[in-house]
């Protein structure tokens, strides 16, 4: 009965008793799923349109962060010095950075997809980890290694509302993902360009055969997903400081697209939504009774729980296998 | 005074399509060799042969998927060069597959829309515009969301508009497949096996779409299968290869009593 208490009655309790606490740590865990949510939808975009999962996505917004960074600062790649005169604004830097991301899609299909074209799904993967690595290493070479601060002018203050706190930042993450989202759905879901990219990922052969070039298509998803990878950096950049460790956010992903499925745009904004709230609850509500530490396993653990007893997810696409 | 052409009587003599001395190979393995024959505007033209003749390669150097080493194929009048099959797709040729290749996670509605990739404008519904998802691309997308609707009429799929096709029966998703190649307003379409594995009715069916494509819009029918019924039925002229040559050509019923035709199909020693 001790236990049954400790585990189920006493957290609940707490949480009765301080609504406005139990409130701020739910938010606190929507921002942090917000962030969860866009690496997701980069992921989501390149394996909707393209079957392949893209290991490389995480570096991605590492890399469009260093861009950004280094593109602000005036500094020079490579030599690192930094040219008094040649910080750029944040709206031309951002231009630049997404005319670069435009600039790796084309170079990612020219010298990674168009030769492996038909290949398994497992030799793509395979692929976009090797890009990981060089991403990764190409981003040191050019704007060095330490930890950046970025600020691109997003407002961050703090104010009361109900008795609640708010940071002014995460709520413009919020905003800025929302909208993201609306547009790609209808994107996905109500255009020509939206349609041959599901056409494309589904069936190679009749895209080509009703007129879609695959080349084109494939720039398009790269560009599309390094564009979502520079929100997803810019955020995370803003709120932590860009560094190597960015890369890393690529591992909470997977998690999250275990559970909102690996097909499905909404369910990856679900499903960050879930973990990060998860994971925060769980924290502090139970972290006490193993000594904390919570955050860092409790995605896994329901990443875990979904593969054994939904494999496809909250949204993704029922596989039905006619024998 | 000339008659008028009666309804449904083909005129004849003007050929959209010729392949001529067409050579495919795979390594050692001949696909094709020294095939020509021409497919006249407005007809049905069947491609028949036992398993392995060659006729889907045959449909592949047409629409582009396989180059053939020699030979080469006129279309419109024009020798074309070596494409690939989303060219062949803007000039007018849209396709069908023998093992249905529809996009299945899409619904029947998105699957033939997709299929109006090449009619729809492309600055309009370009990655910008399509992205803000403002007026023109809305307009754009209402435009042919219309003709598409026409097309599922005609196939009498209303039904299942909004489901995904990886849950439709088989003979549903061959019709289907059929919406997505007339989305096209294709001049030349080829049909790989239209009603391979159906019942009879949804054989009924599929005949009975066949020849009203064909009437309606006049579109040219290349059309591979192994119903002898249905091909006697519903074709002008009919094509015979085996082992990827060519060994009869003409009227269905010239081509059923010809003896090598016969003995392709029943086989005999080779000596």
């Amino acid at each position: 009965m001790d236990l049954w208490q400790a585990i189920v009655l006493d957290p609940i309790l707490d949480m009765i008793d301080a609504p406005e606490f139990l409130a701020e740590v739910f938010i606190g865990g929507l921002m942090s799923g917000v962030m969860y949510s866009l690496v997701a939808l980069g992921f989501v975009l390149i394996f909707k349109a393209s079957g392949v999962f893209n290991f490389a996505q995480g570096v991605l917004a590492l890399f469009a962060a260093l861009t950004l960074v280094g593109l602000m600062t005036g500094t020079v790649p490579i030599l690192l010095t930094q040219v008094p005169g040649m910080e750029m604004p944040p709206w031309l830097a951002i231009i630049i950075t997404i005319v670069v991301m435009i600039g790796m899609a084309f170079l990612v299909e020219r010298i990674i997809l168009r030769p492996l074209v038909n290949q398994d799904p497992i030799i793509m993967f395979m692929s976009t980890i090797g890009l990981a690595f060089v991403l990764e290493g190409a981003g040191d070479i050019l704007w060095g290694s330490e930890v950046k601060t970025l600020d691109i002018g997003i407002p961050n203050s703090t104010f009361m509302w109900a008795d609640i706190q708010f940071q002014e930042f995460d709520i413009w993450a919020a905003v800025i993902s929302a909208v993201m989202v609306v547009f790609l759905a209808l994107f996905f879901q109500r255009t020509r360009v939206g349609r041959a990219l599901r056409a494309v990922a589904d069936d190679h052969q009749a895209a080509l055969s009703v007129g879609i070039p695959l080349k084109a298509i494939w720039v398009v998803v790269w560009s599309v997903a390094g564009i979502v990878a520079l929100v997803a950096g810019v955020m995370w950049g803003s709120k932590s400081g860009v560094q190597f460790s960015l890369s890393l956010i690529a591992l909470k992903a997977l998690p999250v697209l275990i559970l909102g499925g690996f097909t499905s745009v909404p369910g990856a904004i679900v499903g960050g939504l879930i973990i990060g709230v998860g994971e925060k609850v769980a924290e502090v509500y139970w972290g006490p009774l193993v000594n904390g530490a919570i955050e860092n396993w409790f995605a896994y653990m329901v990443a875990l729980v979904f593969l054994l007893f939904m494999p496809q997810g909250l949204f993704g696409e029922k596989i039905i296998e006619r024998v | 005074m000339t008659n008028p052409a009666m309804a449904g009587e083909k005129v004849a003599g003007e050929t959209l399509l010729a392949v001529e001395n067409i050579t495919l190979s795979f390594g050692a393995v001949q696909a094709l060799i020294d095939v020509s024959f021409k497919i006249e505007k407005g007809e049905i033209r069947a491609i028949i042969g036992p398993n392995g003749a060659g006729k889907t390669s045959m449909l592949n150097c047409v629409n582009g998927f396989y180059h053939p080493q020699q030979g080469r194929i006129i279309y419109k009048g024009t020798v074309r060069p070596q494409m690939k099959p989303h060219v062949a797709a803007a000039q007018g040729i849209s396709r069908t597959f023998q093992n249905v290749a529809l996009f299945r996670g899409m619904t029947t509605l998105d699957n033939i829309m997709t299929g109006r990739n090449l009619k729809m404008n492309r600055w309009k519904t370009s990655l910008l515009p399509a992205a803000l998802y403002i007026g023109w691309t809305r307009k754009e997308e209402a435009a042919h969301r219309d003709y598409v609707e026409k097309i599922i009429d005609f196939l009498q799929i209303e039904a299942i508009r909004k489901t995904p096709v990886g849950r439709l029966p088989y003979g549903l998703q061959k019709r289907v497949e059929l919406g997505r190649a007339l989305a096209a307003e294709p001049e030349l379409l080829l049909l790989d096996e239209p009603m391979a594995g159906m019942n009879i009715e949804e054989k009924q069916d599929m005949c009975r779409f066949v020849l009203d494509v064909n009437d309606e819009f006049g579109t040219t029918i290349a059309l591979i299968e192994h119903d002898m019924g249905v091909v006697m039925d519903i074709s002008d002229r009919v094509v015979v290869l085996d082992h990827g040559i060519k060994i009869a050509d003409g009227m269905p019923d010239e081509v059923k009593n010809n003896q090598d035709v016969i003995d392709a199909y029943l086989g005999v020693s080779h000596e």
